[in-house]
């Protein structure tokens, strides 16, 4: 806490603050720091609030909260409350060696194919970006990278002297995919060894510069890459993309036993194509039967960070490029990403502040 | 969550200490670390079968380096020459060989 003048109104206004709370780290905003400076002077009170990450899912909520609660000091009659955000890192154990800049890196994972992992990554990106992080996408997803066609990407990325790969920018997320180095008719076949090698070079040669958060959207399943990555970096966590089948969450599940058993934290899981909106009509329809994803995520102890409905403008917006979080972010389908990625960014912040992940390990041998 | 290390470092001249994020403190002697090595190198795939004769690891086989495997484990160069064994944390933790620990086995 920095303050100008720390007058007992400062003191007023800083006790009046702590009934602010934080409903997703359960403290109030004063003892975790959160108020940065309050100034007044002739009756008008200038308080700065810093959140852990700009994607507070009740960031508005707090502000208004903040607002009231100044304006209840006696002799205040003016409150101008201003929100900012500094995405703590969750980075731990050995992350100077890969991805230096980066504060959070996050998997997208699902434990089968075509449950949309990678429109569901694309618009997580562009949401974190919107909410104003600073955000990069690596598309990882070797059997079918579709990240450049989500978002409509032509361009591929250039090198700097050092030989290091500078992202694609697009809609101002900073974007590497496989898809860059890959022709669109070729098929990966690679294997075991050769993967690891690409995800070296994909790991280490990438100059992403600061980064809040770093989506992964991982290709499907529980194999090699997935490993491997666990291996090299340490996660903030993984989070699992399903759709509400049985059969689905079955294979999710696998996904989440393996990130436990590689110590990943699971932060949460995201239930795609959970309902169906009619074009002509708007009606809802419940074609996998709404609601399973949430009830799997509860019984494995995990957050449930929200659904996301199966709607033809979004299939369209991603075939041609323009996401609906560019083009409508009031339509009912880019609210549900920026729903869903404010949940997880709030469990990215409770990981961090309750340090669950990121300790260092002191190794001296 | 699994056991993590706080601390990695040396106990006597080659042993390995771990003190780890509960404050609990295990210390594994370097050759038996060694001969407990679960790769595929040293234990059959398939039977779980112990392939490394003890008799072919040098009695001062000892750490070179240790590095961490993402957040669930560590990796070990020895002096033999040996280095694929990943030495996962929740085995580490499982097999202290303090009193206390062997006692609630």
């Amino acid at each position: 806490m920095t303050t100008v003048e720390k007058s007992p109104i400062v003191e007023q206004i800083l006790a009046a603050l702590r009934n602010v709370r934080d409903p997703d780290l359960g403290r109030d905003i004063v003892s975790l720091g959160f108020v940065k400076n309050i100034e007044v002077s002739s009756g008008k009170a200038d308080v700065t609030i810093e959140l852990t990450t700009p994607a507070c899912p009740v960031k508005d909520k707090m502000k208004e909260e903040a607002h009231q609660l100044v304006l209840s000091v006696p002799g205040i009659r003016e409150a101008n409350v201003t929100m900012t955000a500094q995405v703590r890192a969750t980075a731990g154990p050995s992350s100077s060696q890969f991805l230096p800049g980066v504060r959070n890196t996050i998997a997208i994972a699902s434990g089968k194919g075509g449950v949309g992992k990678s429109t569901v990554s694309a618009n997580l990106a562009l949401a974190l970006q919107r909410s104003g992080a600073s955000v990069g996408l690596l598309d990882a997803d070797i059997y079918g990278p579709s990240i450049p066609t989500i978002l409509g990407i032509t361009a591929k990325p250039a090198a700097t002297e050092r030989n290091f790969l500078i992202p694609v920018q697009q809609y101002g997320v900073k974007v590497i995919s496989v898809g860059f180095f890959i022709g669109e008719e070729d098929a990966v076949i690679w294997r075991g060894p050769m993967l690891n090698k690409l995800l070296d070079q994909f790991l280490g040669t990438v100059e992403w510069g600061d980064l809040d958060y770093l989506v992964i959207d991982l290709p499907p399943g529980t194999g090699d890459i997935q490993l491997s990555l666990c291996q090299k970096i340490p996660l903030a966590g993984a989070i699992i993309v399903s759709t509400p089948q049985d059969v689905a969450l079955k294979v999710a599940q696998k996904a989440i036993t393996m990130f436990r058993k590689l110590n990943t934290p699971v932060l949460g899981m995201i239930e795609n194509m959970s309902y169906f909106i009619c074009g002509h009509c708007g009606q809802r329809e419940e074609i996998f039967g709404s609601g399973g994803a949430e009830k799997a995520a509860q019984r494995l102890d995990i957050p449930f960070l929200g659904k996301i409905p199966l709607v033809t403008s979004l299939r369209a917006s991603s075939d041609s490029g323009r996401p609906e979080i560019i083009d409508n972010a009031q339509s009912p389908v880019a609210q549900a990403f920026i729903h869903v990625a404010e949940n997880m960014a709030a469990q990215i912040s409770i990981a961090a502040m309750k340090g669950e992940v990121g300790q260092e390990v002191k190794i001296s041998f | 969550m699994h056991p993590t290390p706080r601390e990695i470092t040396r106990a006597g001249q080659h042993d390995v200490k771990i003190i780890w994020n509960d404050g609990h403190e295990s210390v594994y002697p370097a050759r038996e670390l060694r001969l407990s090595c679960t790769c595929a190198a040293c234990v059959e795939e398939m039977t779980g079968r112990k392939t490394l004769r003890p008799d072919s690891v040098p009695q001062d086989v000892h750490p070179l380096g240790i590095q961490l495997v993402g957040r669930y484990g560590i990796q070990i160069n020895w002096s033999d020459g040996h280095h694929t064994g990943i030495y996962t944390f929740e085995t580490l933790r499982a097999s202290c060989a303090c009193p206390q620990c062997k006692a609630s086995r």
